[in-house]
């Protein structure tokens, strides 16, 4: 497995004045491609931080953060801005879709600006509307659409440039538990087909039921790195349930 | 006292014999518990004795006599089957035995211990959703809701560990 991305003692400081802890303090980790890694914790652990940095949406205090083989501390702001549209597709809580745009527009957007060639681009979207169960939204505008469907615009838009990351933060946190669970589906699928995940989330069933891996930050730091075993069947005796005896 | 209503529950299905009720019992646990044919007879007695349930015809192969609800022992399991339970909480696993001990003995070390905990709760939401769906598969709906209700188990778990942990850290900053 190839190493897509690696932090290297990353620390992370917001300079707020008041010389607080660190949101991220000397993290170190790798993910390799093909990986669907979820990042847990509690608020204010530095989840969302990690993914941003990883994102390129935020370069660190200290320490190196590659991505794909690049080190996004050293990129200009112009080709951090190129490394974003071609590198990362990144998923929202609240989808951040643009309300003048149909669904087809909104997907085909990051394409626009990554200068892709129209007919392929084309394609490449409606591949992307089919796999996500949204071709007959095509032409709807976001505001007409349920949560759930707008988020699998969202993720069609994060994929558009065949990212080799798929970055997701709280991305079944603004739907409903059902819509929820196909979203998380969706995404598996998608690792299973090749595609690599990391997920920011704090809902530790979805995390354990979707993803290989999950990483625990606490206060800025990796506390656990836990991958799963998935040697064998599970036994049905995992469960007891208990029928006290007849006392008379 | 579930086990006498267990089999007053299948018994109110069919007549059947211990045997059976073990088989049935087993089969309706999805082979989370196995049950001993001693208790069951021993149970089916006890049942007959205070009338909830009578032969339901003379024995047959192996002398395996038959049983049937009476029409008291169907009461007791209306009656059973409305009531709310409202057992005292069992906190019956023995981490949490650990946990005391681990604060007072020396060199019982909390922390490592409890992101052990951590991993095999996690670990476990994963092998629940397994179970989970192979049940749905199966068509066992009434399995899915245990499963269901053993993986919200396991996240309460998950979170006390979270604050044990959390507790601990914030005690140490303390002092």
């Amino acid at each position: 497995m190839t190493t897509l991305v690696e932090l290297t003692q990353v620390t992370k400081t917001y300079d707020d004045g008041a010389g607080g802890r660190p949101a991220l303090d000397a993290v170190s980790l790798a993910i390799g491609s093909g990986e669907f890694t979820a990042i847990m914790g509690p608020s204010g652990s530095g989840k969302s931080t990690l993914l941003n940095l990883v994102a390129g949406l935020d370069r660190p205090s200290a320490g190196r953060v590659t991505v794909a083989g690049e080190d996004l501390g050293r990129l200009s702001e112009a080709r951090l801005a190129r490394f974003r549209r071609s590198e990362v597709g990144f998923v929202f809580q609240f989808f951040n879709l643009l309300g003048n745009l149909t669904v087809l527009e909104n997907v085909l957007l990051p394409a626009q600006l990554h200068s892709g060639r129209p007919a392929q681009v084309g394609a490449r979207a409606k591949e992307l509307l089919a796999r996500l169960d949204i071709t007959g939204l095509a032409d709807r505008y976001p505001a007409r659409l349920s949560g759930g469907q707008q988020q699998r615009v969202a993720i069609a838009r994060a994929l558009i440039n065949r990212p080799p990351l798929l970055l997701a933060d709280e991305p079944t946190g603004a739907v409903d538990t059902h819509s929820g669970e196909q979203i998380m589906e969706l995404i598996e699928g998608l690792n299973r087909e090749g595609q690599t995940v990391l997920l920011v989330t704090h809902d530790a069933k979805l995390a354990t039921r979707h993803a290989g891996r999950v990483i625990t930050l606490i206060d800025g730091r990796v506390d656990d790195d836990t991958r799963f075993e998935s040697s064998g069947p599970v036994p049905e005796s995992l469960v007891t349930v208990r029928i006290p005896e007849e006392q008379r | 006292m579930s086990l006498k209503f267990g089999i007053l529950g299948l018994l109110a299905e069919q007549p059947l014999h211990a045997y059976s009720v073990k088989a049935r019992f087993e089969d309706l646990l999805g082979g989370s518990w196995e049950v001993n044919i001693g208790q069951v007879s021993t149970t089916l007695q006890r049942l007959e004795r205070d009338r909830l349930v009578e032969p339901a015809a003379a024995r047959g192969e192996r002398g395996r006599l038959p049983y049937r609800l009476t029409e008291e022992g169907r009461k007791a399991l209306d009656a059973w089957l409305t009531e709310p339970e409202s057992e005292p909480q069992q906190l019956r696993e023995a981490i949490y035995l650990k946990l005391l001990l681990a604060a007072r003995v020396a060199n019982g070390d909390l922390p490592s211990l409890l992101a052990r905990q951590r991993r095999v709760y996690l670990q476990r939401l994963k092998d629940l959703a397994v179970l989970e769906q192979k049940a749905k598969s199966a068509g066992r709906d009434d399995l899915v809701l245990l499963y269901k209700g053993a993986v919200l188990h396991t996240e309460a778990d998950l979170k006390w560990v979270d604050v044990c942990a959390q507790e601990i850290r914030t005690g140490s900053d303390r002092r």
